[in-house]
């Protein structure tokens, strides 16, 4: 009998038991993939550091400097193990030619050109080996063979108005500095011959002062040592906890979506069970009372069906554990090719195993759960019912003779789904979810695209954005652009700006560079999330996350270092800025010119913006001039390259769930109201009939679904991704929702899938017949 | 009398395992307007087939049905929906009413979808069906609160809502006690009386004798027929019209 109860129970729930069974390996086989993944690049990145022997603490500094100040201060300094300076050549985009008659004018990287390290940060080749190039020789950074499909033998020119010189690619970098697509820095490395020549004829060089320590744990320590000292510091500094965490976010990011989607997969599958389940009692309703009546214990019954759902969920673990260790390279190849792969060790071939049959373990335990209700089954009544007969409730108040006004079939639709709420339950979960997943990205990626945005980049919004930095003679020429600007008869209205390291003192009382803009904030104003822009000569505004850091609030006191002087200021207001690591402040005192690292100028035009653009772009070198559009795309190009793919995945992902979920569910439903559909054809109700009244049930759900759905996009999704954001310093992100795309285009998508999906699923109820069912 | 239905040389094939079996083998019948028609047989002769056959509830293997001056096999599936919806009545033994519809829902769905009438007149026609069969009071009950003859006359006024011009009853009384049955009948009757044709599918012999024409079916054919008089339950013997019955189809191999 039991054998009997459970084949009869697989046969008739076959598609879903097989849609249970994809959905728990798929689920196990993310799982164990995304554990392999971050096993591998924590694994790798260890490595690779250890080969390249990384710097600790590396400081960039663009203008001239005297090394042996550095020298001097390092043999004092008992922290330091060793150190180093980099000589490295900056090659405008215009000047560069990868393997290609088109310069790289239009690109955003800032390509620098070095000899191969010395002491240490070694630039490493695919074999994680030291590169070695000969003269006319070079090795080519990782980014560009990837994204220029480069090969060995190709070639790269350099080439201004009157020089010319060509290289060989003979390697690939593999940088641990410059490596994650996130830095717009790459480094080329070409033999010293070379690099004279380059040194000579093209480019400015930047300094990359570095250091390591003889314990890491010094670092803070150091860094502020560093900071107050004399030393150069015109440029960012980056050291070996924020390049281990640039190493790691594209790939541990990628790791934690496929976590996240196992999940998700997870997920569905017990709520897949869970129907399955309720499904089997009402089905087998008598068969358990009956099993009951004879003196079966309600932990034996229940242990008959979980024995079913034991084996489903260890045999699809295990299948998709086994998947995993085909699909692990394919997830794998971004790691392996920008960091390297590391011999195998046991927590990679145990953690991801555990991890799949953690999967396992969920859906027995869930099981377990859900057959709880078999306790409740009456024997009597189910003997004497056939049937828990609570089922179909009714409910004379939705009577259908009280219906006047709304066309029958669509009231029978709609009756069925209030009265029955709970059998539809996995399906308006899975359409909040499918719901949430396509607006949250899509809402992102239209906020991040808008000229909005610029408000979380700390910037007032204007039509033109200049930006001078890196460059010798930086202040003269900032100056001769200015005189033009003030001659320009276009220009309506600017504002300069200049942004410089200075130090502030923190809340251990000790210094603390800080980029601190300085200029006229009345101009061109940005939201503050507290407080007001810095007006008065003593005030001063922090970005989110300095002010975080710092423990500040409006209103307190920050001491400044400007000048060669401590300065008194007043917090002002607290503003959301995402760039340079989201630690920015502004401030309303007088530049300090031998501070400023780059510069910037806003101004508005009465004339075509465009036009404007490129005119300044062709009257001055090494400037960036650019739209808000235009300069936001630039500064986040990265972060919308990788949420446009992340929504495209999203919407495919939604689509997939939706398109599952709602055939398996009605074919589920349909073959559950088989006797329904089969008395309502013999009575004459035609079939197009019948059929409207699934589309409802349908339909009635998803837009509930859409409705919860996009109310959750933009309560707990805003939410969500204003935590997410506050990390990089934007905690207040209000979404700019393009109406189309939300609440018009994308509703109409989803309710042209489910009604598509809902008629072929519904095809079968053709072939029911009352014949089946009036058994003689 | 006018013909209202005819089935000519109609025949059902199945195939089960890979073995046709053949239910119905040329049948040919008349059914004509205003009578009460039973067809009698054994489990498995074929009657309820031939029922759900030539009401085109299921397609016939070979064969036609002319019902109402219509071709019904002819027709589209939509079109055989439509005529089963508008012309046709049907009561089972399982009453087959819909579960999730209390008694009055189920009674007026047929007409609701139908839209012959607006929905104030199909709402009082139900209630007047109800009032004729002694439902009335059950009206708002669900389906799960009555007994099961109460249930078949709610089975009954669905099949009387569009008014059909012929109501087919395959084994109406089959799971009813005596007196539910004898109630059942009872009604079928004045439904009769007022004009509406009715063929029943049944092996009590009771319920068969008091139609005037018995159809005796055997393995898929039709063996023969008997005539009775017009029923009148205050002028007849039923025992002598049973026993008459009972002889012919002793005869017959029954």
């Amino acid at each position: 009998m039991i054998f009997k109860i459970l084949k009869r129970d697989l046969l008739r729930k076959k598609i879903i038991t097989i849609a249970v069974f994809i959905f728990i390996m798929l689920s196990a086989m993310l799982m164990a993939s995304g554990t392999n993944m971050i096993i591998n690049l924590l694994n790798s990145l260890d490595y690779i550091f250890e080969k390249a022997s990384a710097p600790h603490f590396t400081q960039s500094h663009t203008g001239d400097f005297n090394q042996d100040i550095i020298d001097e201060w390092s043999t004092k300094n008992n922290l330091i193990k060793s150190r180093q300076t980099i000589e490295m050549i900056n090659i405008s985009g215009s000047n560069l030619y990868i393997n290609s008659n088109l310069s790289e004018k239009h690109s955003i990287i800032d390509n620098g050109f070095v000899k191969q390290s010395k002491e240490f940060d070694y630039l490493l080749n695919l074999d994680n080996n030291i590169i070695k190039v000969t003269k006319g020789e070079i090795a080519v950074p990782i980014h560009y063979m990837q994204n220029k499909d480069l090969k060995i033998g190709d070639t790269i020119r350099i080439q201004n108005n009157n020089n010319e010189i060509s290289f060989i690619i003979t390697d690939f970098v593999r940088d641990v500095q410059m490596n994650p697509s996130i830095i717009s820095s790459k480094r080329f490395v070409v033999n010293t011959t070379d690099f004279n020549t380059l040194k000579d004829n093209f480019g400015d060089s930047e300094y990359l002062i570095s250091f390591q320590l003889k314990d890491i744990n010094t670092l803070k320590e150091f860094r502020n040592q560093y900071s107050q000292s004399n030393l150069p510091q015109k440029g960012p500094t980056i050291d070996i906890q924020i390049l281990r965490l640039m190493n790691s976010l594209t790939d541990g990011l990628i790791a934690a979506v496929i976590i996240l989607i196992s999940i998700l997969l997870c997920v569905i599958s017990l709520l897949c069970l869970r129907f399955i389940i309720l499904l089997t009692l009402e089905e087998d309703y008598r068969e358990i009372g009956v099993m009951k009546a004879i003196g079966i214990s309600p932990s034996k019954i229940r242990n008959i069906y979980l024995s079913k759902y034991f084996i489903l969920a260890i045999t699809a673990a295990f299948t998709g554990y086994l998947l995993s260790l085909f699909v692990n390279s394919l997830f794998m190849d971004n790691i392996m090719l920008y960091i390297g792969k590391t011999p195998l060790s046991y927590f990679e071939l145990l953690l991801p195993s555990a991890a799949s049959f953690l999967i396992a373990l969920i859906v027995i335990l869930f099981s377990l759960f859900v057959l709880k209700r078999f306790k409740k089954v009456s024997a009597v009544e189910a003997i004497r019912m056939g049937s828990s007969g609570g089922i179909y409730s009714n409910n004379d108040k939705l009577a259908l003779y009280k219906n006047k006004t709304i066309n029958s079939n669509i009231f029978l639709g709609l009756r069925d789904v209030v009265l029955r709420f709970k059998t539809y339950i996995i399906l308006f979960l899975v359409f909040i979810l499918c719901t949430f997943i396509i607006i949250v990205p899509l809402n992102f990626l239209n906020t991040i695209q808008s000229p909005e945005f610029i408000k979380y980049m700390g910037v007032g919004k204007s039509d033109i954005i200049l930006d001078l930095r890196n460059t010798q003679q930086m202040q003269k020429q900032f100056e001769n652009i200015i005189a033009y600007l003030k001659n320009d008869p276009d220009v309506t209205k600017y504002a300069p700006y200049i942004t410089g390291k200075y130090e502030i003192i923190n809340q251990e009382g000790t210094a603390e560079s800080l980029f601190v803009t300085t200029g006229n904030f009345d101009i061109f104003p940005i939201d503050y999330v507290n407080g007001k822009a810095p007006s008065e000569k003593n005030e001063m505004a922090l970005s989110y996350l300095s002010a975080n850091e710092l423990e500040k609030n409006v209103g307190d006191s920050i001491v400044l270092i400007a000048n060669g002087k401590k300065q008194n200021l007043i917090l002002s207001g607290i503003y959301q800025d995402i760039t340079n690591g989201g630690k920015t402040a502004k401030a309303n005192i007088n530049p300090d010119y031998d501070k400023a690292v780059w510069y910037n100028i806003n101004f508005n035009v009465d004339s075509n913006i465009p036009d404007k653009v490129n005119e300044y772009n062709s009257t001055f070198d090494n400037i960036k001039v650019t739209d808000i559009e235009g300069y936001i795309n630039q500064t986040v190009s990265n972060i919308i390259e990788q949420l446009q793919l992340l929504t495209i995945t999203a919407i495919l992902i939604a689509i997939f769930i939706t398109i599952l979920i709602t055939l398996l569910f009605l074919k589920m439903l349909t073959a559950k109201d088989m006797s329904q559909i089969a008395v309502m054809k013999s009575i004459g109700i035609p079939l197009r009939d019948i059929k409207i009244q699934y589309i409802t049930k349908a339909l009635f759900i998803l837009n509930l679904g859409i409705i919860v759905g996009t109310i959750l996009s933009n309560t707990l999704g805003e939410g969500l991704l204003s935590l997410l954001l506050s990390v990089l310093g934007a905690k207040n992100i209000q979404f700019i929702i393009n109406p189309l795309q939300a609440y018009i285009l994308s509703p109409i998508f989803l309710i042209l899938i489910v009604t598509v999906t809902t008629l072929l699923s519904i095809n079968s109820i053709e072939d029911y017949n009352i014949e089946d069912i009036n058994v003689e | 009398m006018n013909e209202i239905l005819q089935a000519n040389n109609l025949c059902k094939k199945y195939t089960v395992n890979n073995i046709e079996k053949e239910i119905l083998k040329n049948v040919n019948l008349t059914i004509n307007e205003g009578e009460f028609v039973s067809v009698m047989g054994p489990s498995g002769s074929g009657k309820s087939t031939l029922l759900y056959n030539i009401s085109g509830m299921d397609k016939m293997s070979e064969g036609e049905v002319v019902f109402d001056g219509i071709q019904l096999n002819e027709l589209s599936e939509s079109k055989q929906s439509e005529i089963r919806l508008n012309k046709m009545g049907f009561v089972f033994q399982q009453n087959n009413l819909l579960k999730n519809l209390g008694i009055i829902d189920n009674i007026i769905l047929s007409a609701y979808i139908a839209k012959n009438s607006p929905k104030e007149a199909i709402n009082k026609k139900a209630e007047d069906l109800m009032k004729k069969t002694g439902i009335f009071d059950l009206a708002h009950n669900d389906i799960t609160q009555v007994s099961g003859g109460q249930l078949q006359r709610t089975a009954i006024c669905r099949a009387l809502i569009n008014d059909p011009i012929i109501l087919f009853g395959d084994e109406p009384t089959g799971a009813l006690n005596s007196k539910a049955a004898s109630n059942i009948m009872d009604i079928l009757h004045s439904i009769n009386e007022e004009g509406t044709t009715i063929m029943l599918v049944t092996h009590d012999i009771k319920v068969a004798s008091q139609s005037e024409r018995v159809i005796f079916m055997l393995d898929g054919i039709i063996k023969g027929e008997y005539k009775l008089s017009k029923f009148d339950k205050n002028k007849n013997n039923i025992k002598k019209r049973e026993s008459e019955l009972s002889k012919w189809l002793l005869e017959m191999g029954f």
